[in-house]
C-alpha cells in the first residue's frame, strides 16, 4: 500500500532544527481567571520528552493533568513559560497554526472515547486523514490497516453503539494513530473501562509505543500504568514532580 | 466532495429523529412565512387605484356601501335635464350582496347594452350576454367559485349561464353582472335601484357636471354625486386598516423566516457542540467544519422548505376561511417571487446560524470534564 502520509515515526524528530527533544517545556504555567479569582492550574512545569518515550502522569482530580495535556496538545495556550513540541512554538502559534499542529503531530485519546455515533469504526478512524485532505480511497485503505493493527479488522462496519467500551477505545486509539502522529496524548484512557478491557488497552498502547516508536503521554488514575511507564510524574495542585524513571 | 456528501448523509440518517424534528420545525416556519406573504400580497389588491373615467355615480345621500342606497327612477331624468349636452347615457344599476355557491358576491344588474359600452368592464374571455339568462363574472369571482365559461350559476333560485369573464379594474370585488331586466325580475323594485350611472360625453368636465348636479336641490337634498373612480377609491379606503395590516404582515413574514431559520440552526448545532469540538481538536479547520455543517444545514433547509412549500400549497388550494374579507375577494397565491425570497432568506440565515454557531462551538473541546 502506498502511503502518502508520513512513513515512519522517526520523521517526528525535527530533522535539521538542531532539536533533540520532542517536547521542551520550561517554567510552564497556566492560570485561569474566573471573575476576579485566579486559579493556578499549572505552575512552573518543566518537562523534556524524547521521541518514543512512554510517560505517565498521575495525580488527584483537579490537580492539573488535563490542563497539561491541553497545553502539550495545542488545545490551550500557557500563560507562562516556554513550550516547544516537535519544533513548534506553541506559545506564539496562531490559532490556524495550532490546528495544523494538532492535525499533523498529535493523536488524542479520551476517557469517553468521543467517537462520532453516526459513523462506523472505519469512518471514525479516517476522520483525521480527511481533515488532512487525503483522498477518500487512500483514507479508507489506511484506516482499515490501522483498525487491523488494533485488532478490530472484523469490526470496521460497526457503529460505536455496537462496540464494547474496550473496542471503542481501540477505535479511538486507531483514530489517534492513523496519521502517524509524533505523540499520543491520552486522558484517562482506561478510566471508563473494566479491569480486563483496561489491561488490554494498556497492552495495546505499550505495543504501539514499542513496535512503532510513537510517544505516549498518559494522564491517569490507573496504577497499572505506572508499572509500565518509562517515566512517571505526579501533578498535585498544579505542581509537576517526577515520581520514577527507568 | 464525496466525503462531504457521505458524512452528511450518514449524519442525517443516524440522527434521523432529530433531523426530522429540525425539518418539521423549519417547515412550520416556512409555512408561516409563505401564508403570511401570500395573504399580504393578496391584500395589496386593496391599494389598487381605480382607473380614472369620465363617469359619475349617483347614490342616496351619505351612503358609502351601494347596498344601502335606494334611488328613484326620476333622478336620472332630472340629471338629464340639468346637463343634457354633457350626459351621454344615464341608466340605473341594481346592486346586491348575495351568497352564490356559498361565496359572497356582488351582483350588479345593468342594461345589456351598457354592460359592454359604458361600465368600466373589460371582457377577457367569452362573450357578453346575449340572452337574459346569461351573466358575465369577474375574474376574481370565477376563481373564487371555480366558474368557467358555460358554468351554471344559481342566483335566487334561477339558473344563469356564465357567458364571459370580465376584468373590473376599478375594484377588488368578486362580482356577477346580469341584465337589468333580469335583476328587476329577481329582486323587484320596492327598494328602487342602488346606483345611477351617468356616462358623460368625452368633452365634458365631470367635476363641473357634478357641481351643477349638486347645485340642484332636487338632487342635493337626497343624493350624493361621485366621480366614479373617486367613489371606488373611497370605498377601498374604508379598508385602509387592512392595508396597514398587510404591510405589517410582509414585515412579520420576513422576520419569521429570518429568525426562525436562524434559531433552528443555532439550536440544532448547539446540541452537537461536543462533536464539533472533537472534530476541531483532531484537525478539522474551522473552514472544513463549516463546509460540513453548511452542507448538512443546506440539506435540512432545502427539505424543510420544500415540505413547507407543499403544505402551504395544499392549504392555499383548499382553504375557505380567507375566501373573502368584507366582500373583497382575496386570492391567496404562492408566487415564484415570494417563494424565492423565502428560500433565499432561509438559506442565508441558515448559513449565518452555522457561521456564528461554529465560531462559538469550536471553543469547546472534548477534554473538558477531566481535571
Amino acid at each position: 500500500m502506498e502511503l502518502t502520509v508520513r512513513l515512519a515515526w522517526e520523521a517526528c524528530l525535527t530533522t535539521g532544527t538542531g532539536l533533540s527533544k520532542l517536547i521542551e517545556a520550561n517554567g510552564l504555567g497556566k492560570i485561569y481567571k474566573r471573575g476576579n479569582e485566579e486559579i493556578i492550574a499549572l505552575r512552573d512545569g518543566h518537562l523534556s520528552v524524547s521521541q518514543g518515550e512512554f510517560i505517565v502522569i498521575v495525580g488527584p482530580s483537579g490537580g492539573g493533568k488535563s490542563t497539561l495535556l491541553h497545553l502539550l496538545g495545542g488545545i490551550d495556550r500557557p500563560t507562562q513559560g516556554e513550550l516547544h513540541v516537535n519544533g513548534v512554538d506553541l506559545v506564539s502559534a496562531t490559532d490556524a497554526a495550532l490546528t495544523r499542529f494538532r492535525r499533523d503531530n498529535i493523536g488524542f485519546v479520551f476517557q469517553f472515547y468521543n467517537l462520532l455515533p453516526s459513523l462506523n469504526a472505519l469512518d471514525n478512524v479516517i476522520l483525521p486523514l480527511l481533515a488532512r485532505g487525503l483522498p477518500w480511497k487512500t483514507s479508507r485503505q489506511l484506516g482499515s490497516s490501522m483498525l487491523d493493527q488494533v485488532g478490530l479488522a472484523h469490526r470496521q462496519k460497526h457503529t460505536p453503539g455496537q462496540l464494547s467500551g474496550g473496542e471503542q477505545q481501540r477505535v479511538a486509539i486507531a483514530r489517534a494513530m492513523v496519521l502517524e502522529p509524533c505523540m499520543i496524548l491520552a486522558d484517562e484512557p482506561t478510566g471508563d473501562l473494566d479491569s480486563s478491557s483496561s489491561k488490554s488497552i494498556i497492552s495495546l498502547m505499550l505495543d504501539l509505543n514499542q513496535r512503532l516508536g510513537v510517544t505516549f503521554i498518559v494522564a491517569t488514575h490507573n496504577l497499572d500504568l505506572l508499572k509500565v511507564a518509562g517515566r512517571a510524574y505526579q501533578l498535585v495542585d498544579g505542581s509537576l514532580n517526577i515520581m520514577s524513571a527507568r | 466532495m464525496l466525503a462531504l456528501g457521505y458524512f452528511t448523509f450518514r449524519d442525517l440518517l443516524h440522527d434521523r429523529w432529530r433531523s426530522l424534528l429540525t425539518i418539521l420545525s423549519l417547515a412550520v416556519v416556512v409555512v408561516g412565512y409563505l401564508l403570511l406573504a401570500s395573504l399580504a400580497q393578496a391584500m395589496v389588491i386593496l391599494s389598487r387605484q381605480a382607473k380614472v373615467t369620465n363617469n359619475l355615480l349617483i347614490l342616496a345621500a351619505d351612503t358609502i356601501d351601494p347596498m344601502d342606497s335606494s334611488i328613484d327612477e326620476g333622478v336620472l331624468q332630472i340629471a338629464r335635464e340639468i346637463a343634457p349636452s354633457q350626459i351621454q347615457q344615464a341608466f340605473p344599476i341594481l346592486f346586491r350582496h348575495l351568497t352564490i355557491d356559498g361565496k359572497l358576491m356582488q351582483v350588479r344588474s345593468v342594461a345589456l347594452e351598457e354592460m359592454s359600452n359604458s361600465v368600466a368592464l373589460t371582457l377577457v374571455q367569452g362573450d357578453w350576454p346575449d340572452s337574459p339568462r346569461q351573466v358575465v363574472v369577474s375574474e376574481g369571482a370565477a376563481e373564487l367559485a371555480s366558474w368557467k365559461i358555460g358554468s351554471t350559476v344559481n342566483i335566487y333560485g334561477t339558473d344563469f349561464q356564465v357567458a364571459g369573464l370580465v376584468r373590473a379594474e376599478e375594484s377588488a370585488f368578486g362580482s356577477v353582472w346580469m341584465t337589468y331586466k333580469e335583476g328587476l325580475r329577481l329582486f323587484g323594485s320596492s327598494h328602487g335601484f342602488q346606483v345611477g350611472y351617468l356616462s358623460l360625453v368625452p368633452s365634458a368636465d365631470p367635476e363641473s357636471v357634478r357641481a351643477r348636479l349638486l347645485a340642484d336641490p332636487r338632487i342635493s337634498a337626497a343624493y350624493s354625486v361621485y366621480l366614479e373612480h373617486a367613489f371606488t377609491n373611497s370605498y377601498n379606503q374604508s379598508n385602509s386598516n387592512l392595508l396597514i395590516l398587510s404591510g405589517l404582515m410582509v414585515l412579520i413574514s420576513l422576520l419569521v423566516v429570518t429568525f426562525g431559520v436562524y434559531n433552528a440552526t443555532i439550536l440544532s448545532l448547539s446540541e452537537r457542540g461536543l462533536e464539533i469540538g472533537l472534530l476541531h481538536v483532531i484537525g478539522f479547520t474551522l473552514n472544513k467544519l463549516r463546509r460540513f455543517l453548511l452542507a448538512r444545514t443546506l440539506v435540512l433547509t432545502l427539505i424543510a422548505y420544500s415540505l413547507g412549500w407543499l403544505i402551504s400549497l395544499v392549504f392555499i388550494n383548499h382553504q375557505r376561511l380567507l375566501d373573502s374579507v368584507d366582500l373583497i375577494f382575496l386570492a391567496l397565491k404562492l408566487t415564484p417571487l415570494s417563494s424565492l425570497i423565502g428560500l433565499g432568506l432561509a438559506v442565508i440565515f441558515a448559513f449565518l446560524g452555522v457561521w456564528l454557531a461554529s465560531r462559538r462551538l469550536v471553543a469547546q473541546n472534548p477534554l473538558t470534564g477531566n481535571d
